[in-house]
């Protein structure tokens, strides 16, 4: 591994602009598309933070009736139960499954939690210019951009024994309102990590 | 690959500076040899790669990678018995009784991570890298097409499918007896390509291509 050579200045103060898509760098002024790729080029993504609290927001709401709506109905000729996320945590821890426990808690309910604080906080950092240390800024969405999608597990859950559990009177899995909600959720969460602009949160030292 | 290429075809009088994707940090473009790669000073990120056999081991790992997502669409990929009543379920009856029991959204969402999105994303870099392999002209959708495909890649949702199934495994397990199908398997090694393109596919080299 090497590390390159720095010139001590962002793209940005040196009038030019990199591709997000190839990493030509053009000059700031220039308004075509990227002459390598074709994809548009920005400086800085525009409207970034005001489309990240967007996207984060309806992921919020969305997150609450995905967490009081069962996400899944179990019909048996024993009677009906339906489950929500929290609940099947500890239908799980029940039956000994403190592995599988773990991982859909951490999935569903730690993963989204910290998603939400984190982008939230990154986004008010921009606006407020908050005095963070740009590693730590970094290395959080980075976090976030990764983990992210691991929130879709329980979604697959319900998606799978709802499509295999139909046998009839005895016994059969549908899907609950609650795990639409949730979906809506993990992707609108999703879609707030991926379009807040990283090289955001580098600007604020130098431009004040 | 030369070093030859990492010039070609470049416009404007930038070649020997890199900006780091993660920070914006303007950095001289170092000349790697094959299997190294270059860190920003700054974040970290890595900035310049440069892999061997890229286009041959990236093609070969798509295309068997379309096969297998194929095979796990149709084949069985868990099956569960219980009273004498035997269910086979394939990733397409999955979305299918999805969609009849009034769950059309879970079921198009299930559909689009689990097959569309992967697929489309193969397809397209399968696209591109063979008609780079085999010394086609370069058409303009191809700038497209990879560029797409590098953008699909965290909705490409196989991975986390596998452990939805597995925990779903766990699950009913108490409930009825399950069998894991040939399908499952697949889906598993699909998982393995996943990861294998990813630690092969050199986009700046493919970029270099195309842009000649």
């Amino acid at each position: 591994m090497e590390h390159s050579q720095p010139l001590g200045f962002s793209a940005r103060e040196a009038g030019l602009k990199a591709c997000t898509s190839c990493g030509t760098i053009q000059k700031i002024a220039t308004a075509y598309p990227c002459a390598r790729c074709g994809a548009s080029v920005f400086s800085r993504r525009r409207h970034c933070v005001q489309r990240a609290w967007a996207f984060l927001i309806v992921g919020i709401l969305a997150y609450i009736p995905a967490n009081l709506q069962p996400i899944m109905l179990t019909r048996s000729f024993t009677g009906d139960t339906s489950d929500t996320i929290i609940s099947g945590v500890f239908v799980l821890i029940s039956t000994d499954s403190y592995f599988v426990a773990l991982i859909i808690f951490v999935a569903s309910i730690c993963i989204p939690i910290l998603k939400f604080v984190v982008i939230a906080g990154l986004a008010l950092s921009l606006q407020f210019d908050w005095d963070m240390s740009e590693h730590t800024r970094h290395r959080l969405h980075r976090l976030t951009e990764f983990i992210g999608r691991w929130s879709m597990i329980d979604v697959f859950v319900v998606a799978v024994l709802a499509a295999l559990i139909q046998l009839g009177a005895i016994l059969t899995i549908l899907p609950g309102i609650g795990i639409n909600a949730f979906a809506v959720s993990v992707i609108f969460t999703m879609l707030a990590a991926s379009s807040l602009d990283s090289r955001l949160l580098w600007d604020n030292k130098n431009e004040g | 690959m030369t070093t030859s290429v990492d010039h070609t075809g470049r416009q404007g009088s930038f070649d020997n500076l890199i900006a780091c994707p993660g920070c914006d940090l303007l950095l001289h473009r170092q000349v790697l040899q094959e299997g190294e790669f270059a860190r920003c000073t700054r974040c970290s990120d890595v900035v310049q790669t440069r892999k061997c056999q890229t286009i041959d081991r990236t093609l070969a790992a798509a295309v068997s990678g379309i096969v297998l997502l194929l095979i796990s669409l149709c084949l069985p990929f868990l099956s569960l018995s219980r009273a004498g009543i035997e269910s086979h379920i394939s990733v397409l009856d999955a979305v299918e009784s999805l969609w009849l029991s009034k769950m059309r959204w879970l079921g198009i969402v299930t559909l689009a991570f689990i097959v569309l999105l992967p697929l489309g994303r193969l397809l397209m870099l399968g696209w591109v890298l063979w008609r780079i392999r085999f010394k086609r002209k370069t058409r303009r959708g191809m700038r497209m097409a990879f560029r797409w495909s590098l953008r699909l890649e965290p909705w490409a949702m196989a991975d986390i499918f596998m452990v939805g199934v597995v925990v779903s495994l766990v699950k009913v397990s108490m409930l009825a007896s399950l069998h894991v199908g040939a399908a499952f398997w697949s889906l598993l090694l699909l998982v393995a390509v996943s990861i294998y393109i990813d630690l092969t596919l050199c986009k700046e080299t493919v970029w270099n291509i195309l842009s000649r």
